[in-house]
């Protein structure tokens, strides 16, 4: 946890954190080999992430240069500009640096990467990508070396990263809150004590810290000669292999972090246990998110690898990071036991009453290739994220284009900068700067066209209830799932008993969506009706907070309904709720609708939901068995078509 | 023209509120409170008046980013040409409203568009979060903040500066604000994570006693009929909150704990399932302050279980505010 008195120049001792050795070590492993790659902490919130990514800054050494990235950064200050002040005085066509260049040979620090703007992200992958930032703008053209060791935060229950970004991380650490009484006082002590009088608290600490900064001095030059047998190198492409990830990024960062490690441990020669030690860091973000991380038993060191006994220098004392055991599982509070079966069995199947359902089986999501979309939008159309053509949004750079009065003022007059001294030849103006309509520039915002997929769902007594809930909720977490629909809030509305309930508000997280799908009850009677009102309270709360918001409904009902919505109204309940549907349709014109029904077939069918939808215009779906992948396929066809109505 | 305050101490009832708001005066590390509730209970009412109540802190003059004495100027902070440091002077603790439409160059700061002009220098145009600085930030119905200016906050809540690296500046000034923030849950929930930064969290319901419902209307009225004289009734009354605020916040520092506090803290974060150690530290911090508020320099265990009451319901991983005030 940060507090407000914690500053660059005086962090939080990196040696003083409680417990977090994960943590800890995953973040000195990427100081010692820059080369490395990122590190990217993920755990919930008020865990000492970004404390200790801080108070890495003063272990790393005064000529590693440590900087951080703003979630509001704009492009021109991270890649760099033409600078105005020198154009205006000078007439001279300068560059001035961005956050890119500062850091070339250090660390780039971004706190809460998953909600990094995508725009910039693409500007760092490049960059990070290639090691150079080149740099075509404003009439400029440059190009410098940027070469940094990037470390990010997050909280995955404010979205994930993609699968791509996620990959460019080297190692990957789950950081969780101590649960122990002891730990957690010692948390509060030492924060406490760091609050109230951070340099003294830092004095107390200045020995470990120099012991920690020397002991990365002397792993950074032994690091050269460490050596990385070749029977281990198989074992590191077997761990591989058996993990099923893709592309050979997971085999670099384990062969790079087991080095960094020897070299921090003071030996010159990698043993399997260094790699045990690593994989997991290496290997977690790059599974499936239900997975853990397999680590098979690792090969007897071959006889030329035997530790050598003149080695140059005994290794440093383990000051307060004592050698762990080798744990194969980075997260021992995973609710997946490495020891159940991959059947995909469901722990929780066959528990609860019956009223209650458990939750529904899991099954593989595979992301959509949706290229982002280039076109403004004004918030129609397909989803995915767009370039914003109203004021509102986030500024990620600026254009020639015009139209909207929207004046990015620092383009503006980068542009105007060069032709100053000949107009100021031609004027008498006072200003410094002499700007003509030619030099206008607008911002480019990029803002999210958001999409809510609210799904409402007939939970009543009535036959399979307890299967459509519980394919649902996999529906819906799959959907959360899938990293193209990160910023995509899904919700869930509940009618049964007596009235609806909204189970879930409209959420882009998955582990929320998760934690609230626990528990369904099912069963009692079908107030259709409520379930169409609370629908409308949940759509119109939505549009306040975003008035370009592009709802989904997705209606699973059979349309029987035997509980009429508020007093008795007269209506038979059936009827009051195509009355109420057809209301809804028509107070969210932006929203589309699609009905599934879910009546038994075979029967003597009533056809009430096809009724249903043809009041809201909606399209009707009859399905044999509801399963949770044709949800998803559904749900995507319409998100992904253009008009209201599915052809 | 600006409109008159309804004192704090003439607001009937809502204790917690009340309190949650005081305690959050006298000890600005409890990290800001989040009030729940429908529309006409008291809760921006409460939060201006509390306005009144926060003392000055010292500045420099003409300085818009309140830089404490003592720590480095700003590059940017306006000066006399031909003078040396600036003149120190007082200033109330400011209050910075932050309207949920606000722009995001608004509320980090962008290039000052007219000093560039004049005289081609870029310099920043500070935003609201400089202004808040040392103060309260208030946020009426933060749930239907945009997202990306939530964003925002949450990484100058979490670093305590505010780093500007857009539109051609690149600046970097302290920003530390104890966030407060009003929400009607019915419009919305609240990111989790937005909703951790609150130290504490008070759920603000209609009264139910009729007599006292009686009462706020009759308050009501006469204030509006005459604002100076109803706030001249409640001025000893006033005077007497803001001295005991003083004493409170000038004893904090020195309120102590025991390790049995330090455990009935961890045991209380453990069994309500909270995530990660901020309620540990926030029920901590709270305690002593109540210890203040009361005059006391030790935090006892009734100061803890209070304190939770605030501290941990929004915190709570299974819906956050299905519990509270029931």
């Amino acid at each position: 946890m940060t507090s407000g008195s914690e500053r660059r120049a005086m962090p939080f001792p990196l040696a003083a954190l409680v417990g977090q050795e994960d943590l800890r070590l995953c973040l000195l492993l990427a100081a010692v080999d820059p080369r490395l790659g990122g590190v990217l902490l993920r755990g919930e919130k008020g865990t000492a992430k970004s404390t200790a990514a801080r108070g890495l800054s003063e272990i790393v050494g005064d000529g590693v240069p440590f900087v951080d990235l703003p979630l509001g950064a704009t492009e021109d200050r991270v890649l760099g500009h033409l600078d105005l002040e020198r154009a205006i005085a000078d007439g001279e066509a300068a560059w001035r640096p961005g956050l890119l260049s500062r850091v070339d040979g250090g660390i780039l620090y971004v706190d809460e990467v998953n909600l990094l703007d995508d725009h910039l992200v693409e500007c760092l992958l490049d960059a990070c990508e290639s090691g150079v930032n080149r740099l075509e703008r404003e009439g400029l053209s440059h190009a410098h070396p940027s070469r940094f060791t990037m470390i990010g935060t997050m909280n995955p229950e404010e979205g994930d990263l993609r699968p791509q970004m996620l990959d460019r991380f080297a190692l990957s650490v789950r950081v969780a809150g101590e649960q122990e009484d002891g730990p957690r006082m010692e948390v509060m002590r030492r924060r406490l004590a760091y609050d109230s009088d951070p340099a003294s608290f830092r004095g107390q600490w200045l020995d470990a810290t120099r012991r920690l900064r020397e002991r990365l001095t002397q792993a950074r030059e032994i690091l050269p000669s460490v050596v990385l047998g070749s029977s281990l190198q198989d074992f590191i492409a077997e761990v591989a292999v058996k993990n099923r990830v893709a592309g050979h990024r997971a085999d670099l960062a384990m062969a790079r972090a087991s080095r960094a490690l020897a070299a921090w441990e003071g030996r010159s020669q990698v043993d399997a246990d260094d790699v045990v030690r690593v994989a997991p860091f290496a290997l977690a973000h790059r599974i499936r998110p239900e997975e853990e991380p397999q680590v098979p038993p690792p090969p007897p060191p071959p006889p030329e690898e035997e530790p050598r006994e003149d080695q140059q220098e005994p290794p440093p004392e383990p000051l307060e990071m004592p050698p762990e055991p080798p744990s194969p599982s980075p997260d021992p509070s995973g609710e997946e036991d490495g020891e159940n079966a991959p059947g995909q069995e469901d722990p929780n199947r066959s528990e609860g009453t019956e009223s209650v359902f458990a939750s529904g089986e899991p099954f593989k999501v595979r992301p959509l290739e949706i290229p982002p979309d280039r076109l403004a939008r004004s918030g129609s159309g397909r989803r995915t994220r767009s370039r914003s053509s109203t004021c509102r949004g986030r500024t990620v750079g600026s254009t020639l284009r015009r139209g909207r009065d929207d004046l990015a003022f620092d383009a503006t007059l980068r542009a105007a900068a060069p032709h100053q001294r000949a107009r100021r030849a031609a004027s008498s103006s006072p200003l410094a700067i002499l700007v003509e309509p030619r030099d206008v520039r607008e911002r480019v915002r990029e803002r999210k066209v958001s999409h809510l997929l609210l799904f409402v769902v007939d939970g009543s007594g009535s036959m399979g209830a307890r299967k459509r809930m519980s394919e649902t909720k996999a529906a819906i977490l799959s959907l959360l799932l899938d990293a193209y629909q990160k910023r995509d809030r899904v919700g869930l509305v509940v009618f049964r008993g007596e009235g609806a309930e909204t189970v879930v508000p409209p959420t882009p997280s998955v582990e929320r969506a998760a934690r609230l799908l626990e528990t369904l009850p099912v069963g009692g009677r079908t107030p259709l009706g409520a379930g169409l009102v609370e629908a409308g309270k949940v759509l119109a709360t939505a549009r306040r907070r975003d008035p370009l918001l592009r709802p989904l409904v997705v209606l699973l009902t059979d349309g029987r309904a035997n509980r009429a919505y508020g007093a008795d109204c007269g209506e038979a309940p059936a009827a009051q709720g195509r009355s109420l549907a057809r209301a809804l349709a028509e107070r969210n014109p932006q929203a589309r609708f699609v009905v599934i029904d879910t009546e038994a077939q075979g029967r003597i069918r009533l056809g009430l939901a096809g009724r249903l939808a043809q009041e809201m215009g909606a399209q009707c779906l009859a399905c044999e068995e509801l399963r949770a992948e044709d949800l998803v396929r559904w749900t995507r066809n319409v998100m992904n078509s253009e008009e209201r109505n599915i052809p | 023209m600006k409109k008159p305050v309804y004192p704090f101490v003439a607001i009937v009832g809502q204790e917690d509120l009340k309190l949650s708001l005081v305690l959050n005066v006298v000890h600005p590390a409890l990290g800001g409170v989040l009030i729940l509730g429908e529309k006409g209970t008291a809760k921006s009412t409460a939060v201006r008046g509390l306005g009144r109540l926060l003392g000055e802190i010292e500045v420099y003059e003409h300085d818009p980013f309140n830089t404490a004495p003592g720590q480095p100027i700003p590059s940017q902070v306006a000066r006399v040409p031909g003078q040396g440091e600036p003149r120190v002077v007082r200033r109330a603790v400011p209050l910075v409203d932050l309207p949920i439409s606000a722009t995001e160059d608004r509320v980090v700061g962008t290039l000052d568009l007219e000093r560039a002009l004049k005289s081609g220098e870029s310099r920043i145009q500070p935003g609201l979060l400089a202004g808040a600085h040392r103060g309260i930030l208030y946020v009426d119905e933060v749930n239907l903040l945009d997202d990306h200016v939530v964003d925002l906050l949450l990484d100058v809540a979490a670093m305590g500066v505010n780093t500007v690296e857009r539109e051609g500046i690149s600046f970097a000034h302290p920003s530390r604000f104890t966030l407060v923030g009003t929400m009607n849950p019915e419009e919305g929930e609240l990111r989790p994570q937005l909703l951790d930064r609150f130290g504490l969290c008070v759920r603000v319901e209609g009264l139910r006693d009729p007599s006292l419902r009686v009462e706020v209307i009759r308050r009501r009225l006469a204030h509006e009929s005459d604002a100076q004289a109803f706030a001249a009734g409640f001025a000893k009354e006033e005077r007497e909150l803001s001295e005991r605020i003083v004493a409170a916040k000038e004893r904090v520092a020195s309120v102590g704990w025991s390790d049995a506090i330090l455990l009935q803290i961890a045991r209380t974060s453990l069994s309500a399932g909270v995530d990660g150690h901020r309620a540990d530290l926030v029920m901590l911090q709270g305690a002593r302050a109540l210890a203040a508020w009361e005059g006391r320099t030790e935090v006892l265990e009734d100061d803890v279980e209070r304190i939770s009451r605030l501290a941990l319901p929004h915190r709570m991983r299974r819906q956050p505010f299905a519990e509270m005030g029931t």
